[in-house]
């Protein structure tokens, strides 16, 4: 178990200018690992949000400071932006005296995988998984080639467990793409994931109309009474779409272990 | 958020700076209380007791519509929030104004660094990369609209544009020590929405 009360725990996000629901998992993670005292300050920073990446440091006051981004993939966010941002030179930065541990986003957690086939099942209950497509839904990006690998990874490792009748990978901003999801699977049921971190504007608004759930963007999660009602029949498949997996609360103990991580492979860094 | 940020705060209370922003702060016995500044003297008030509250309060304009930035001036009022200790204080002023406390803190003891918008704008990629073609006249025209504090944002502006600071703002914009009992909100560096706002402006006279 992490027990850091000389050091800060930051969590970086994405955050939003437009959509009111995708700070809320960061936060909540946040909020958790504070109850458990676990780290002497635990706080948030946003790339889309305040306070920023620039503003953060100067908000915490301990000298060993661990950075754990709350993206599901390593790729222009934890590659470039944060790096930029914060000036980082690498995992291990020391800036003004502080010794600032950079960790590896959570989506690179191995225990995602569990995460992911448990958000599977609940979203298709007593759905046979042999007869099911699992979707694991990605945002990609051409800005870097990284952003669709820790989907590819999960599509991989699933795949290799071999309960779903196929799993494959689908992206908003890359090849295969999600709207193609029809040509893409052959079983009768369909489930989708999104492999991102929040019910927000890709998730929960754009995502379902290029599903073909809607024919536009609705309104945020969070301005809605039902969050959506599966299954939805579209030319004669039946498609499940859920939630997104960085909502489960168990990414708290995910977060941690990144930290935990963190330390067994950099053994020699001085606390 | 550690001590010598509520120990400032605690020092910044006694010196009667108990305005940040829209929100009025002051001991009520073994309490902290909160409540927007347009509520001094109200009395029918939603109570909350959490710091966590603080982010709902926060996250909504009285018309119910998102605040991605949390120094614009929407605030709602009618509510009162009533807090136990320092620490939690100081968490939900961070939830209400982030990184404020911190700035402020730092501003006093003369080791805020302070941003040029030309190098924020300089260092950007992907989608806004387009604002490193911004003009001074761009940028002014945009700062004008979205930082003002009438409609756009209470921040105390410390950053030039280039050499100088952007044009078209009334002096207070940015005199931080202005008032004796306000605990002052310091902006250090153009904030992302206001690079993404560059952005959108480039993009229309682009077109």
């Amino acid at each position: 178990m992490v027990h850091k009360p000389d050091s800060a725990l930051i969590i970086l996000g994405h955050g939003s200018t437009v959509n009111p629901d995708s700070d809320v998992p960061t936060f909540a993670h946040a909020a958790e690992i504070r109850r458990r005292r676990c780290f002497g300050e635990v706080t948030c920073a946003f790339w889309k949000e305040e306070p920023s990446f620039r503003q953060v440091l100067l908000t915490v006051e301990s000298d060993d400071i661990y950075l754990v981004p709350n993206f599901v993939s390593e790729g222009y966010f934890t590659q470039k932006i944060i790096p930029r941002e914060m000036e980082l030179a690498g995992p291990i930065t020391e800036l003004g005296g502080r010794m600032l541990k950079y960790c590896e986003p959570v989506g690179n957690h191995p225990q995602m995988t569990d995460v992911l086939l448990r958000r599977a099942r609940e979203t298709a209950p007593g759905v046979p998984t042999a007869e099911t497509s699992l979707v694991i839904v990605g945002h990609g990006t051409s800005l870097n080639e990284n952003s669709g690998a820790a989907v590819k990874r999960q599509v991989e490792e699933i795949a290799r467990r071999g309960e779903y009748g196929e799993v494959i990978g689908a992206f908003m901003e890359e090849v295969p793409f999600v709207t193609d999801w029809r040509s893409l699977t052959t079983c009768p049921h369909v489930v989708a994931v999104p492999f991102f971190i929040a019910d927000g504007e890709h998730s929960y608004q754009d995502i379902p109309v290029l599903l073909g759930i809607e024919t536009e963007p609705t309104e945020a999660a969070s301005r809605r009474d039902v969050f959506r009602r599966n299954p939805h029949a579209i030319d004669g498949r039946q498609l499940y779409y859920a939630s997104s997996i960085g909502t489960e609360p168990f990414i708290a103990d995910v977060i941690l272990e990144q930290v935990a991580r963190f330390d067994e492979e950099h053994a020699a860094v001085p606390a | 958020m550690g001590r010598r940020i509520e120990h400032a705060l605690l020092g910044w209370l006694e010196e009667g700076r108990t305005r940040l922003g829209q929100i009025a702060v002051r001991r009520d016995g073994d309490f902290f209380e909160l409540r927007h500044l347009d509520d001094a003297d109200a009395t029918a008030l939603d109570d909350y007791c959490s710091p966590e509250d603080a982010l709902e309060i926060a996250r909504w304009d009285a018309a119910g519509k998102y605040r991605p930035l949390k120094t614009a001036p929407t605030l709602r009022a009618g509510w009162r929030l009533r807090l136990r200790t320092a620490a939690e204080l100081v968490l939900a002023l961070e939830y209400f104004y982030p990184a404020m406390l911190a700035s402020c803190l730092a501003a006093r003891e003369k080791r805020l660094s302070v941003t040029p918008l030309r190098d924020t704008l300089a260092r950007q990629s992907g989608m806004y990369a387009i604002t490193r073609q911004a003009t001074v006249e761009d940028a002014e025209a945009v700062i004008g609209r979205r930082c003002a504090s009438d409609g756009g944002c209470l921040k105390t502006i410390l950053w030039p544009v280039e050499d100088a600071p952007p044009r078209g703002l009334p002096p207070e914009k940015f005199a931080l020590e202005r008032e004796a009992d306000v605990i002052p909100l310091p902006c250090a560096e153009g904030c992302n929405l206001l690079v993404a706002a560059i952005r959108r402006h480039l993009k229309r006279i682009q077109a």
